[in-house]
């Protein structure tokens, strides 16, 4: 198994999703990994609870299943600070890769690999979603509650989503991943309105907090190769995280990214500071007990997450925002995820009025 | 189980493998013996000729005060200690709440007399309420590990299960040097401390021991003129700005200011908690339209003041 390829140790087919078509090209493509047809996942639970470490457990077990609910969400974002009016679509849950302060760990309830069959729902909800937003251009993307591509080479996804929204016009379609599981996207006919995105950080942070994702330079040269297809690509700084010479740290993968990748073809740039519930601290010390990440100066913030003390927030965006623009990436659309005004006007010298002005900030380069 | 009459010379009470509580009072126990005598008698077993006991020490402690000679008890004939256990558990389960030092110790028991620790994780922690995760079951251990003088100050303050975890964080020595700080602090406080004291050692690899032996510390714990309170509290801030040194570098400034512009007394001039807002909020009281007036005038010259502004260079 190469490190940007996943295979469960095992995977659970809940009993009521044997018949769909993905359930059974994704048993064809996990080859000899064996399987067990299940009556509910709670077994599976109960069983994986008596370990010390449930969370990297739950990332052995694939758990093929049917979304009861709805796939399409509006991002939750984060009450007190400014949205981006984002959409989630949740096709995948949970993410093979194991980072340090991965949201996931204390978001989702079900700590296995999930995969959810039932794709005809899907596109039945997504239509009557696109229908009810025909007036407005709306971004919407899998990669919020997990990596849009890691799981690409069993379920093949990508195909089928960028097929679907590649004609929906009023939509910007993003997958976002910290892989190179690009096969499938290189073989596929982009779409203007399809963006495929990269979680970067410094070289040290993702060699040190990202356990089991691709290098940087890997996840940057994937980048390449997808632009030149003819995708349009974009990246998320996110989490931006305070360490011992951050300023070099990230202006070396700007510097890097911006050589490597042309920036017209940039679709947007996202900076984030690491912030997490203040449960979410408990578990990152039980699982990663070598990590400093969390003991910087974190406040609690306005919706009761620790975030760093604003000044603190600040020079990591200034700086960082100048190194893209001072490296040929003037015109490239930069946003914050969970930022206040107060720091958009600071850092980025302006603030967007409202969701849809910067829903058309993001998407005025797609034209 | 047979039940029978012992005198209380006969019940070894060295033998504490199946003692799950030490720190009560006995004062309501003794009374309600002396006036209906004990109704319901401890569970005794007998091992290499001695009668120990494993269930109702607080009731034989109170027996032994009253100078009483015998005392019904039932014998339990198992042979296996955790079977013995499991008896003494679900009798008290029933009857009453455990306190975290007693669940830790009802745990360890449950290990150390042969149970596996899946079962333990699954059937045991709910009962007693603990969510059921390994994780969990290795904290509540690690707590009944921990030196008896450590276990007192845990019961006196009866510290919460995130206190005691951080508070089992440290080295046996560390903790020695910790429990002074900790009697005589509140719950907050004494969180606090500890939590500023593991995050500033892990942060900086500096072992707490050598924070808690800093010059500056040990100033304070050895002043003969400072009260416990007040040493607790000068700790406290030092280990803060070491946290938090830039968020406690803006308050200080904050404060000079406003120390600074002179304030009339009734009126306070607060930034946003962490400064995270770009507001600032004024609080005043007034018992008459008279004060209500002064403080308005007093508010007004002072916004015109060209110091005043500088407190909106810290938002």
């Amino acid at each position: 198994m190469s490190k940007s390829e996943y295979f469960p140790q095992r995977v659970y087919v809940e009993k009521k999703s044997l018949d769909f078509p993905l359930t059974k090209r994704i048993l064809k493509n996990v080859g000899p990994v064996p399987s067990e047809v299940i009556d509910e996942p709670q077994e599976v639970l109960e069983d994986i609870k008596a370990s010390k470490d449930v969370i990297g457990l739950g990332k052995k077990y694939l758990l093929i299943t049917r979304q009861k609910g709805e796939f399409v969400k509006p991002c939750p974002c984060t009450p007190g600070y400014l949205g981006c009016s984002y959409f989630i679509l949740n096709t995948d849950l949970n993410c093979p890769l194991d980072c340090t302060y991965c949201i996931l760990q204390h978001y989702l309830t079900n700590p296995l690999l999930t995969v959810h069959v039932n794709l005809e729902d899907l596109w039945r909800q997504l239509d009557i979603f696109l229908h009810s937003k025909r007036h407005r251009k709306i971004r919407i993307g899998t990669g919020e509650l997990g990596d849009s591509l890691a799981l690409d080479h069993l379920t093949e996804n990508s195909v089928d989503l960028v097929s679907y929204f590649r004609n929906k016009r009023n939509a910007i379609f993003e997958l976002k991943t910290k892989t190179v599981n690009i096969k499938n996207i290189l073989k596929i006919e982009p779409g203007p309105n399809v963006v495929v995105a990269w979680s970067l950080n410094s070289f040290r942070i993702a060699r040190e907090e990202e356990k089991d994702a691709p290098s940087v330079e890997e996840r940057i040269d994937a980048a390449a190769r997808v632009s030149e297809r003819g995708f349009r690509i974009a990246f998320h700084f996110d989490p931006i995280i305070r360490h011992p010479d951050w300023e070099d740290g990230y202006k070396e993968v700007i510097d890097k990214l911006l050589v490597t990748v042309d920036p017209a073809r940039i679709a947007w740039i996202s900076l984030g500071s690491l912030r997490f519930p203040p449960a979410l601290k408990t578990i990152i010390e039980e699982r990663f007990p070598r990590t400093k990440i969390i003991y910087d100066e974190f406040i609690k913030g306005k919706d009761g997450k620790l975030r760093y003390f604003k000044p603190l927030r600040l020079e990591l965006y200034k700086k960082i925002v100048g190194f893209i623009r001072k490296r040929g990436g003037e015109e490239i659309p930069l946003y914050f995820c969970m930022e206040s005004e107060d720091v958009w006007r600071e850092a980025m010298g302006w603030i967007p009025k409202g969701e849809e002005n910067l829903e058309l900030y993001l998407s005025s380069p797609l034209g | 189980m047979k039940k029978k009459n012992l005198s209380l010379k006969e019940i070894s009470l060295e033998d504490e493998r199946f003692r799950i509580s030490y720190y009560f009072s006995l004062e309501k126990l003794i009374l309600s013996i002396r006036k209906v005598g004990l109704l319901n008698p401890p569970l005794i077993a007998l091992r290499d000729k001695h009668f120990i006991l494993v269930s109702g020490w607080k009731r034989v402690l109170a027996c032994i005060k009253l100078c009483l000679y015998s005392i019904p008890v039932f014998v339990l004939e198992e042979d296996d200690d955790l079977k013995k256990f499991l008896v003494a558990f679900y009798e008290n389960f029933a009857t009453r709440e455990f306190s975290l030092l007693e669940k830790a110790e009802i745990l360890s028991r449950l290990k150390k007399f042969g149970e596996d620790e899946k079962s333990i994780v699954k059937h045991y922690l709910p009962l007693l309420d603990i969510p059921s995760t390994l994780t969990n079951l290795e904290s509540f251990l690690a707590f009944s590990h921990v030196e008896p003088e450590v276990k007192r100050v845990i019961h006196q303050k009866n510290m919460p299960f995130s206190s005691v975890k951080l508070l089992v964080g440290f080295t046996p020595q560390e903790r020695k040097l910790l429990l002074p700080l900790l009697l005589p602090s509140g719950q907050n406080k004494l969180k606090e401390i500890l939590e500023d004291l593991k995050e500033i050692s892990r942060r900086n690899d500096i072992a707490p021991k050598k924070i808690l032996s800093s010059k500056e510390i040990l100033e304070i714990t050895g002043s003969e003129k400072l009260s416990p309170l007040q040493k607790i509290d000068r700790i406290r801030v030092i280990l803060r700005k070491k946290r938090y040194p830039a968020l406690s570098s803006r308050k200080e400034s904050f404060d000079s200011l406003l120390n600074k512009l002179k304030l009339p007394e009734a009126v306070m001039v607060k930034p946003s908690p962490f400064f995270e807002e770009e507001n600032f909020s004024v609080n005043f009281s007034f018992g008459n339209s008279e004060e209500l007036k002064t403080n308005l005038l007093k508010l007004q010259e002072l916004a015109l003041k060209k110091e005043f502004s500088a407190i909106f260079k810290l938002k």
